[in-house]
């Protein structure tokens, strides 16, 4: 197993309105979409997972609807709404703005 | 708005729901750990490891709902119910606690709302003021001079409407039955600035508010319904007060008083006899003002002080040596018993903390028992503020419980509170459970379910899950034990504080009775009459009635003496006026001293068994052709004779000449055992044979008659009813007084705290020693194993005994300490602020010792049945159990 990261909360509602941009998907996977893009360095806490797409609905970024899995079994899918997107954007240029300041001062110093 | 079986039918929907969710969650990563490899059993133990405790995440989930917090105070409730339900002998317990200190704060609370903290009942209450003259010579604030009053009203500007009132009683002749009533007489414009209406006419003019003005009157709702039978036609109809007929201008309404007075009949004050309301040297009325919208008192207090220095200017004859002083009304209405109030409500407060910890003990007692449950949840994943969250639910569940039982014991308990209350407790009739008492009781029990739930919650929350679970829930009960320990030291402190409090006016009482009065207080009766309508004419006439009618009650078997006066110990009422000796003129008459002026038959000292020290009494021979005589008592005699013989001596008295003192008698405790009222100790006696002239009148009309018999007052009064019934049949005798009820009335606003502390303090008591006695139980219980082993190696059960009492006495000991210390700091300030204390320093050593004898008694009482049981532990039982 390669070392893993623990992720801060208001990454996590980032990588997940991430996730969801590509298809609509169910909360298993979005855990394993995250793990497997990130060479199994970020490792979600499945336990924190739930109660953040529930955080998220609530803020009417993403909706749920139940549906069909891909063997066949009832899930929850989730979709990025309008606000979420314009949400994801808008955290994307924050995370954008932020990572350019901390890479300066990390090349600097 | 959403149905409450909707919201609950679609709640159980999102909570299958989310299972659902996480149950497929799990399938999947179980399937995807079997791809991985994995034998099934262990697949699924990855990924509930995985997954993480698995109630912790769906509380995490249920709390990102937006009806969250209501649907988990739901679940809360219903858990809580449902625990206490389970042990219906502590739930009735915490309950019944809660509710008897629930219940004596808010009946407290209602009586301090009703006097202190509600508005007076009239518009803009906060803009009524009182306006003093104040004595700088006496340093008190007196009543006023009307003439002052009638400049001050001219002049000042502060006020949009300035009124006076004087209370004086009047003999009611007609309509009816002959009878003494109270009356006020007023200003016009005075129910006006009240904001008060009249239910039928209108209130006076100001032409009717002057000499020679048309004679109306106003009459109280009861004397209309009395009277009148509560007809309209009432408007117009004469009445006659003291011979002279009134027309009935105005009723007022039914529960108007006039600040605390309860007149039957209001007159203009610009009528009254000038001979008292247009000498400036006489000081009747009292002044309520409205300030202007925007005029503080202070700005008030100023101009009036400026005004009064121009009439001292003006009259320096008569008004210099006062000034004028403007203070809130209500302040001055409430003043007195405001103290008192604030330390009842402190108590009541105090007995609320130990019902508190009496409560607290128990949920500490049963958190310990319930360990392992709260283990049990924090590994399924509760985390530590949810498990408070759940016990502050359940106290604040069992002190709303409380509350509400307390408030019906409040509303059933006012009652008797009030029944203890001095007869002289203003705004005693505004005292009951309202909005503003339901507010308090309902703040009072959720802050004190969450104080005392708070404590053991987070003490619970704090355990440690690995060795609770271990121990099946027997081990860590160390904090435990030391947090119940301090609570029972805290109990016992409190107790005490109580006690000592409750103590310190017993002996108060005690020594009061102790209190010589001055007279012979056991065998009097005193009673106005009302005269008959053909006596009520001049003095000679009213002179000649009562004559007849004291001869004839002095002729009643049993009767030993009976004479007439017009002022008499211990009836609230007074006549002070000024008075000089020698030839030391004062500067101004408001400069001179004051005694307390009493004119009374020659009789009267003998009657009232007032001893004389020099000198001789009244006699017959004293008439209004010989030489003006006084008797002064013991008081005046020191302070202005104090080195030479006062009998012979001359006096001073204004309004009357100079005089000669023929006797000094013992001084009369006038205002109350205690004097605290006093302010003034002199005290000068007159002969109304000697009376002559305007004032006659006037004295005359307040006569009250005083009997001295060994009978029973109840056997004696028919005899004097009809004796005083005799000559015409139509005189009545009204406002009988028994004397030695008078006095233990008077001790009324000591007796009052000191039951309510009595009270209190037992009820302190009580809860203590369960406290004391649950402790020691359950600690009991706890040390089996040990105690087991002490016996087996071969402690006596005598030492086993010892033991227990000496752990509960060890706590006794230090809250009495603690307490003692609390109890001396609030004492001395108890004595500082309230002049309820008499003859007893507030360190009173006996007060002390005492309380801590009775509490420490208890305590021990309170050990006795645990470390009975303590002594019968069987040592092999004890140690197989364990």
């Amino acid at each position: 197993m390669s070392p893993s990261v623990e992720i801060l909360q208001g990454t996590l509602d980032l990588l997940i309105l991430k996730t969801l941009a590509l298809e609509p998907m169910h909360g298993w996977g979005i855990a394993q979409r995250i793990q497997q893009v990130s060479r199994e360095v970020l490792q979600i806490q499945q336990g924190s997972l739930y109660p953040a797409l529930y955080r998220l609905e609530r803020k009417k970024w993403i909706h749920a609807e139940w549906g069909a899995s891909e063997n066949n079994r009832r899930a929850k899918f989730y979709t990025l709404t309008k606000t979420g997107r314009q949400q994801l954007e808008k955290e994307l240029a924050d995370w954008e703005q932020m990572s350019t300041a901390v890479a300066l001062i990390l090349q600097r110093v | 708005m959403m149905n409450w079986r909707r919201w609950f039918s679609r709640n159980k929907k999102w909570e299958q729901d989310m299972q659902d969710e996480l149950r497929f969650h799990l399938e999947r990563q179980i399937s995807a750990n079997i791809s991985a490899g994995l034998a099934p059993e262990e697949a699924r133990r990855q990924a509930v490891l995985q997954l993480g405790a698995i109630e912790g995440v769906k509380e995490d989930c249920r709390e990102q709902r937006s009806g969250f917090w209501l649907e988990s105070l739901y679940a809360d409730v219903r858990y809580a119910l449902r625990i206490l339900r389970k042990a219906p002998g502590f739930t009735t317990i915490a309950i019944l606690t809660l509710a008897l200190g629930i219940g004596a704060n808010t009946a407290i609370f209602s009586v301090v709302q009703g006097v202190l903290l509600a508005p007076l009942p009239y518009n803009e209450p906060e803009r009524l003021v009182l306006v003093w003259q104040y004595n700088l010579m006496l340093k008190h604030p007196i009543s006023v001079s009307y003439p002052d009053f009638l400049d001050w009203q001219r002049d000042a500007r502060s006020f949009q409407q300035m009124a006076a009132y004087d209370s004086q009683d009047r003999n009611l002749t007609a309509p009816g039955t002959p009878e003494r009533i109270s009356g006020e007489e007023i200003s016009s414009g005075f129910l006006n600035m009240l904001g008060i209406k009249p239910i039928l006419g209108s209130e006076f003019s100001p032409d009717e508010d002057k000499q020679a003005g048309a004679p109306v009157v106003l009459i109280s709702n009861r004397l209309w319904r009395n009277r009148f039978a509560g007809s309209s036609d009432a408007l117009g109809k004469p009445i006659t007060l003291d011979g002279v007929e009134y027309t009935i201008a105005g009723v007022l309404p039914t529960n108007f008083r006039l600040l605390g007075d309860d007149a039957d009949v209001y007159t203009p004050i610009g009528q009254g006899d000038p001979l008292i309301y247009g000498d400036r040297t006489i000081h009747p009325v009292l002044c309520i003002a409205r300030l202007k919208p925007g005029v503080s008192v202070a700005q008030s207090d100023a101009e009036m002080s400026a005004i009064q220095a121009r009439l001292v200017e003006l009259y320096p004859s008569v008004d210099r040596g006062l000034d004028a002083n403007v203070r809130p009304l209500k302040h001055e209405f409430v003043a007195d018993v405001s103290g008192t109030l604030v330390l009842l409500l402190g108590a009541v407060g105090i007995v609320l903390l130990i019902a508190c910890a009496n409560v607290a003990n128990l949920l500490i007692a049963r958190s310990a028992a319930r360990t392992r449950e709260f283990a049990i949840r924090s590994a399924l994943g509760a985390s530590g503020a949810r498990i408070v969250r759940q016990l502050v639910t359940e106290s604040v569940l069992l002190s709303l419980a409380g509350g509400t039982l307390g408030l019906a014991l409040a509303k059933w308990g006012v009652r008797p509170v009030l029944a203890t209350l001095p007869g002289n407790l203003p705004r005693g009739e505004n005292i009951g459970v309202n909005l503003s008492v339901l507010l308090f009781a309902l703040g009072v029990s959720v802050a004190v379910g969450i104080v005392f739930g708070l404590a053991p919650a987070l003490q619970s929350s704090l355990t440690d899950l690995q060795a609770s679970l271990k121990a099946g829930g027997r081990s860590s009960t160390r904090p435990h034990h030391r947090a119940q320990s301090s609570l029972v030291i805290v109990q016992v402190a409190l107790t005490l504080v109580l006690l000592v409090g409750a103590g310190l006016l017993f002996r108060t009482i005690r020594r009061l009775w102790e209190v010589n009065p001055g007279f012979d207080a056991r065998h009097l009766i005193a009673f106005n009459v009302g005269l008959s309508p053909s006596a009520n004419k001049n003095v000679a006439s009213m002179r000649a009635a009562y004559q007849q009618l004291i001869e004839r009650v002095r002729n009643i078997a049993g009767v030993t003496a009976a004479e007439l006066t017009i002022l008499f110990p211990l009836s609230e009422h007074q006549n002070i006026g000024p008075f000089w000796v020698g030839s030391q003129e004062p500067e101004s008459s408001a400069q001179a001293p004051r005694a307390l002026f009493y004119w009374t038959g020659p009789d009267y000292l003998r009657t009232m068994e007032i001893p004389l020290l020099q000198g001789r009494y009244f006699t017959e021979a004293d008439t209004a052709s010989s030489q003006p005589v006084v008797l002064i008592d013991s008081a005046l005699a020191q302070a202005y004779f104090p080195d030479k013989d006062p009998v012979g001596q001359a006096m001073t008295i204004p309004h009357w000449g100079p005089v000669r003192i023929i006797g000094v008698v013992g001084h009369v405790r006038h205002w109350g055992l205690d004097e605290r009222d006093a302010y003034t100790q002199n005290q000068i006696y007159a002969s109304l044979n000697q009376l002559t002239g305007d004032w006659a009148p006037i004295f005359y009309r307040r006569l009250t008659v005083v009997v001295s018999t060994p009978l029973d007052a109840a056997a004696v009064m028919p005899a004097i009813k009809a004796a005083v019934y005799g000559a015409s049949g139509d005189q009545t005798i009204y406002g009988v007084q028994v004397i030695q009820r008078s006095l233990a009335q008077s001790l009324s606003s000591q007796r009052f705290p000191m039951t309510l502390l009595g009270v209190f303090a037992g009820l302190a008591l009580l809860l203590a020693s369960i406290g004391i006695y649950g402790v020691i139980s359950y600690s009991v219980i706890q040390r089996v194993h040990e105690i087991g082993i002490r016996m087996a190696l071969g402690a006596e059960t005598r030492d086993v005994f010892r033991m227990v009492v000496g752990q509960g006495l060890r706590l006794a000991l230090a809250g009495v300490a603690i307490g003692a210390a609390i109890a001396l700091a609030l004492a001395r300030l108890l004595s500082s602020f309230s002049r309820l204390l008499y003859g007893v320093g507030a360190a009173d050593p006996i007060t002390f010792i005492a309380v801590s004898t009775v509490l420490i008694g208890v305590a021990i009482l309170a050990c006795y049945v645990p470390a009975r049981r303590a002594m019968t532990v069987d040592p092999m039982v004890a140690l197989r159990h364990e």
